[in-house]
């Protein structure tokens, strides 16, 4: 027995100068989905974090393809004890993968260990990274849909006032009159949206049901009562904006960013993600004056589609991380909290309020003027067959791509997509 | 004499086990285990409950399935004969160049063929692009307006074929012109001096004599056509993705969006049975045509 303790504690302080001397370099890997203005971003921070944590912790990042192809190969990985220490992850993917098992959570320890919790993030932020009271993610962002604006030819227009913001934009008849008046201007459209991509476009019809203070619903109870109602309400928005020559039609997203970028196009609804394309063509002088606002309430309230970019740990099988490789996964993500600021420049909202509270990033244009969002803001419904590039996206595609051009009508559509959700098992 | 028959059993057998055993272990078994998955109510990851054939009743009642066995049904009638002709076509006018002008048509017909599904994806998606679109100025005299190709339900699978055989032809063209060289120079001199005419030295000599490579391109565009899903599922994303749905794309979703791994087994096996069949008539069709000569 006592030669066994002996044994143990001579075991012990082998283990224990080994792993002081693997913490020397700990080498954290990290899989991302973040391939564009963004990722250039993330890999600056990387950088960033690497010198200062030089002989200390290495993150090895790999890139991979955004959507289907990076959640199947998480999900396949983990499962066979290959995923990374810790990932980029969609919040409103966390219910499918905490369904699979693929996710670890983030205990009470961990959140203490950080320094980070519930009151660090808002309210909506911190529920869409939760599940039954427990954490698997931690928010990094938040990233909605936007509405850019052209300076030039809103003033042209007369929509811009006196406090140098576009005024005159508030209900689906003002704003219809404002996209009219920007028409008649000479300008091609009034908005440019990914009318060829209705699951794109679910984004600010998901948006609009919500400003009706509709819901899509759940699991087992899709769009009950009225809410289809509402739900068809918001696809007509669209639809008539297109018939009435406002928006164009069957638009893909490449040639969305390009009718605004180019002037033929005064609006344009886009995820905050596309500012860094707007503050590069500005920069090199080929870029009118521009902004970007807040969805305006063009029904009941103002209420606007985000999603929230989080770090996750995966849950890889019969490989536990060890406490030194936790410890400093968590410090990773701490310091890409604290460090979010940057991050903004990417047109994300950081998540952490402290940062949303600094006088640098207020003084962030046009970031601060829309990060007012984030008090109405409405994530994806908690089911696992909803989230980005899910299921619920792939039945948007079939329902609203051919009501949004007239193909068929707003109700058929919304009956299509109670359909296709009820049919979801 | 006994014992010797018995010995080249045994050499043959090990001679034959290593390609016996990798087969096994790489086709048979994962073929079984997916006709298992198939009467599960699997996840993609893990196993699931035993379910009897109810992914099957299910698949039958699907109407998305027979949409998907019907557009697949459709592209292999637009591209595997319609492919194969026009292949024919290129080659018989590539045979009548000679030198490095033959090298060099050929090479601009074989080009496409060695670009990825990704490149071949952005050269027509910017070309056919509805606002910006080169494509668009053919398209809008014949159409009367401009048209998203890739929106639009009747345009689709035509287009998709179109692109197909562009990309894929290269191959094809490469095995008849090959098989044009193999036919002896004598046979056509003899006909010029009995006075046959273009039609008949190709219907008699050409075709007959080509056929076997023409067998051999049909079986393979067949097989490869049948298996369609990269070109659909790039230029339908985001879009209505249902009404062009293919038989692959079908089992990938569910596999991989929905999760479902049960019923994308059972969405396999039916494909497995639908490429067995084919493959079996394609060869009666061709030994029946090879019989009758």
């Amino acid at each position: 027995m006592i030669r066994k303790l002996v044994g143990l504690t001579v075991l012990s302080t082998m283990l224990m100068g080994s792993v002081s001397t693997s913490f020397a370099q700990e080498a954290v890997v990290w899989w991302d989905f973040l391939g564009g203005g963004d990722g250039v971003r993330m890999k600056k921070l990387i950088e960033d974090f690497n010198a200062e944590h030089a002989g200390n912790i290495q993150i090895e990042a790999t890139t991979l393809e955004w959507g289907v192809p990076f959640y199947t190969k998480v999900q396949t990985s983990a499962a066979v004890g290959e995923g990374p220490d810790i990932m980029t992850y969609h919040a409103s993917r966390i219910p499918l993968a905490v369904s699979q098992g693929t996710l670890a959570e983030i205990t009470a320890d961990d959140w203490s260990a950080m320094g980070l919790g519930a009151e660090t993030f808002a309210e909506a932020t911190w529920d869409a990274v939760s599940i039954d009271g427990k954490q698997y993610a931690v928010p990094f962002d938040t990233h909605p849909i936007v509405l850019y604006y052209n300076k030039d030819k809103l003033e042209a227009a007369g929509l811009i006032g006196a406090d140098g913001q576009p005024t005159g934009l508030e209900g689906v008849d003002g704003f219809k009159a404002a996209l009219q008046k920007l028409k008649d201007g000479g300008t091609q459209y009034g908005v440019a949206l990914t009318t060829a991509d209705g699951s794109f476009a679910f984004r600010l019809i998901y948006s609009l049901l919500c400003q009706q203070g509709g819901s899509i619903g759940n699991d087992g109870a899709w769009l009950e009562g009225d809410n289809q109602g509402k739900l068809e309400n918001a696809v007509q928005v669209i639809s008539d904006w297109v018939s009435e020559g406002l928006a164009p039609e069957y638009t893909d997203y490449p040639s969305t960013v390009a009718l605004f970028t180019s002037g033929e196009s005064a609006f344009m609804v886009n995820g905050v993600w596309e500012v860094p394309t707007m503050v590069d063509l500005e920069a090199q002088g080929k870029l009118f004056n521009w902004g970007a606002i807040e969805i305006p309430a063009l029904f009941d309230k103002t209420c606007t589609y985000a999603d929230s970019h989080a770090f996750a740990i995966p849950n890889n099988a019969g490989k536990t991380q060890t406490p030194e490789r936790h410890a400093a996964v968590l410090e990773v993500i701490k310091w890409m909290s604290d460090n979010s600021l940057f991050w903004a420049t990417a047109g994300h909202i950081p998540a952490n309020k402290a940062v949303l509270d600094s006088d640098e990033y207020k003084a962030m244009q046009p970031q601060a003027t829309y990060a007012q969002l984030t008090e109405s803001q409405i994530f994806d419904p908690r089911s696992p067959f909803a989230g980005v590039a899910s299921p619920l996206f792939d039945a948007a595609g079939n329902a609203f791509t051919a009501a949004m051009n007239n193909e068929i009508d707003a109700a058929t559509a919304a009956q299509e997509m109670k359909e296709a959700l009820d049919s979801m098992q | 004499m006994l014992r010797s028959r018995r010995s080249d059993y045994f050499a043959a057998a090990v001679l034959v086990a290593p390609f016996i055993a990798i087969f096994g272990w790489m086709f048979i078994y994962p073929t079984i285990q997916m006709v298992q998955l198939s009467f599960t109510k699997s996840p993609l990851i893990g196993a699931g409950e035993w379910i009897g054939f109810d992914n099957y009743v299910r698949m039958f009642e699907d109407r998305l399935f027979w949409t998907a066995v019907w557009n697949t049904a459709y592209f292999v009638l637009l591209t595997v004969i319609p492919g194969t002709a026009v292949a024919l076509g290129i080659a018989l006018m590539v045979s009548r160049l000679k030198g490095w002008t033959q090298s060099l048509i050929l090479a601009m017909f074989f080009l496409p063929y060695i670009l990825p599904v990704t490149v071949v994806h952005l050269i027509w998606d910017w070309m056919l692009n509805l606002q910006f679109g080169i494509a668009q100025y053919l398209i809008e005299p014949l159409a009367g307006k401009r048209v998203n190709v890739w929106r639009t339900t009747p345009w689709f699978m035509p287009m998709a074929a179109l692109l197909t055989i562009w990309w894929t032809n290269g191959f094809s063209i490469l095995l008849f012109l090959a098989g044009l060289r193999n036919i002896p120079r004598e046979l056509y001199e003899a006909a010029q001096l009995d006075g046959g005419t273009r039609w008949q030295i190709f219907s008699k000599i050409t075709w007959p004599l080509i056929w076997p490579v023409t067998a051999l391109c049909l079986t393979i565009q067949l097989i490869l056509q049948l298996k369609i899903f990269d070109q659909v599922y790039l230029f339908a994303q985001g879009g209505r993705t249902n009404a062009t749905m293919v038989l692959v794309q079908y089992i990938y979703e569910q596999a991989f969006q929905k999760n479902a791994g049960g019923y994308a087994a059972t969405i396999a096996v039916a494909l497995f049975v639908i490429v067995v069949v084919a493959s079996v008539l394609n060869y009666q069709f061709l030994r029946a045509r090879d019989l009758g000569k």
